[in-house]
């Protein structure tokens, strides 16, 4: 079961790192995270928390995409091409073909992080930041937050094409960034279809802005290690349940 | 039943409906399937395109299921995959991943049927030489013509060595030599007491490799026998060629033939039995005619198949 497993992640990672569309968005993100050698002046002061946040922003959306472009494909792509007749035809169970393709994404996402963690920390050092070890924390909440979102594009590459499991994954991480705001608007709207709806969601879609911590990264604020222990545990259940989903929908495929 | 006697491949009535025009028409692509297939045997699944030999197929893959029915392989549900790591699967055209070499490739292959990794490497290269494909073994397969993936294909269906071998169409897109090829590997296989089953819609494979043959039309099986039992070996009919006929005595002809053409200044009379060619030899020396040949007719697979399409044709019009 293991070993069949990492065979598939294996094969999902070897796909994604001679896939042009990683190595470009690496190359981007990178880019980014260097012009802030250019808005630094613009800074007034702030050149050091410019430097960061941005970078950290450019390290988070770039690995999003990836995840969702990468990720949006992943299944859809296998049933398309036909590939999937050959590893289903072998005794590969289907939720080991999913949990194979999860791992093999998460694995790319965890390089892709590393990667752009040590081009962040190179700019640093090329900007004279002080270096220190408080980023960290918020490169690993990213990797937890595309736990959850790697897991969206699974499910979703399920059943409906590249495009539209990216735009949707897409919107799930937007609208995940607001479910605070969500709940508000259940609270506050007069409207009983309103107020179902976003109760609805605020409760089904997952609570991202719980792994941004950018903003206290960067200003130094303290950050509560009980709440990061939490939202880590929340993102592991959370991914768990939608590969839930996906498996028990993909169980039931016929080819 | 236990498992190791049950046939390799067992259906009872298996019936498969596809839904199509968003789901209002209903499209029967298998019906009433009753099939075995018994250990050590080499077993062609003969049809047309369209026939239902590919949705056979998938359902003893595991890949799709019926709409009823019954079905096992080794006795057990295809799905299971104990059952699947005594299979080996070549799908129709196969589209392999093209970011993989073909050595890579393979012992993902090993990987997936549970080889030890030990093994993998040495089971990877002997394939690769039975298949004919040291050379380009280490390119990725993106540059690969059809006939090559064709050739990984068998390899990566064999890697397990597994006691029951499906091959969808597997002489699609090979030339003669790897068709040839392709021929040798199946004998080897028989005689390391295998069971095959492969689909085709090319007739010559067939007679040339297989011990039982089913013919498959528009979803119903409609003969399943040994060859030798589906090819009378007597001579069904004669076709004499007759040069040099004038009108008047091709209706004499017509009389007795039971198929009267005209190509060119030549008249191909099809006679049922002997006593009527007698009487076409006997006509032609009247009319002072020259008989340029004469071809007693076997019946082949072929006109059994096309017999049986002729029929399926008539029910449908």
């Amino acid at each position: 079961m293991i070993g069949r497993i990492r065979a598939i992640a294996l094969n999902t990672f070897r796909e994604a790192i001679r896939d042009k569309v990683l190595l470009t968005l690496i190359v981007f993100a990178v880019l980014v995270m260097a012009s802030a050698k250019v808005i630094q002046p613009l800074a007034l002061g702030e050149e050091q928390k410019v430097v960061q946040d941005l970078g950290l922003a450019a390290l988070t959306l770039f690995c999003v995409l990836i995840a969702v472009l990468v990720g949006g494909r992943l299944v859809y792509k296998e049933v398309e091409k036909r590939t999937i007749y050959i590893v289903l035809a072998k005794p590969v169970r289907r939720w080991e073909f999913i949990v194979g393709k999860y791992f093999g994404l998460m694995t790319v996402l965890a390089a892709s992080v590393a990667v752009m963690g040590a081009a962040f920390y190179a700019i640093l050092l090329l900007t004279g930041v002080p270096l220190s070890a408080y980023p960290l924390i918020a490169m690993v909440m990213t990797v937890f937050q595309l736990a959850i979102l790697t897991a969206v594009a699974i499910l979703f590459s399920t059943f409906v094409t590249p495009i539209a499991s990216a735009v949707f994954t897409f919107a799930v991480y937007l609208v995940g960034h607001l479910t605070r705001d969500l709940r508000l608007l259940a609270a506050m709207s007069p409207s009983p279809v309103i107020k179902a709806l976003s109760q609805f969601l605020y409760y089904v879609l997952p609570n991202l802005s719980n792994f941004n911590v950018r903003g206290e990264v960067v200003h130094g604020v303290a950050l509560d290690p009980g709440a990061l222990v939490l939202s880590a545990l929340y993102a592991l259940v959370y991914a768990a349940t939608l590969l839930l989903v996906a498996v028990a929908a993909f169980s039931r495929r016929d080819f | 039943m236990s498992t190791l006697d049950a046939p390799v491949v067992e259906t009872r009535r298996l019936n498969r409906v596809y839904r199509s025009g968003f789901g209002v028409k209903l499209v029967p692509a298998l019906i009433d399937l009753d099939l075995e297939i018994e250990s050590g045997e080499v077993f062609g699944f003969l049809g047309p395109n369209g026939a239902g030999k590919t949705s056979l197929i998938k359902i003893l893959m595991g890949l799709s299921r019926p709409t009823s029915g019954e079905v096992t392989v080794f006795g057990r549900p295809p799905r299971d995959a104990a059952t699947k790591s005594r299979v080996g699967f070549l799908p129709e055209s196969p589209y392999f991943y093209e970011y993989l070499t073909a050595r890579e490739f393979l012992r993902l292959a090993a990987r997936l049927t549970n080889v030890p990794d030990g093994e993998a490497g040495d089971r990877a290269q002997s394939l690769l030489r039975l298949v004919g494909m040291e050379d380009a073994a280490d390119l990725q397969m993106r540059g690969y013509s059809r006939g090559m993936l064709q050739r990984i294909g068998i390899a990566q269906a064999l890697i397990a060595d597994p006691e029951f071998i499906v091959l969808d169409e597997p002489m699609g897109g090979l030339d003669p030599v790897g068709r040839k090829e392709f021929r040798d590997i199946i004998y080897n296989l028989r005689e390391r007491g295998k069971t095959v089953f492969f689909s085709t819609h090319i007739l010559s494979d067939v007679e040339m490799i297989c011990d039982r043959v089913g013919i498959i039309i528009a979803g119903r099986l409609v003969n399943v026998g040994r060859l030798s039992e589906i090819l009378t070996r007597e001579v069904e009919s004669y076709e004499v060629a007759v040069d040099g006929v004038t009108g008047k005595y091709r209706k004499a002809f017509e009389r007795v033939g039971r198929q009267v053409i005209r190509s060119g200044e030549t008249l191909l009379v099809t006679v049922r039995n002997e006593e009527e060619v007698d009487r076409v030899m006997a006509i032609a020396r009247e009319a002072g005619a020259r008989i340029q040949s004469l071809v007693p007719r076997r019946r082949t697979l072929e006109d059994h198949f096309m017999q049986y399409v002729q029929k399926q044709d008539e029910g449908v019009s």
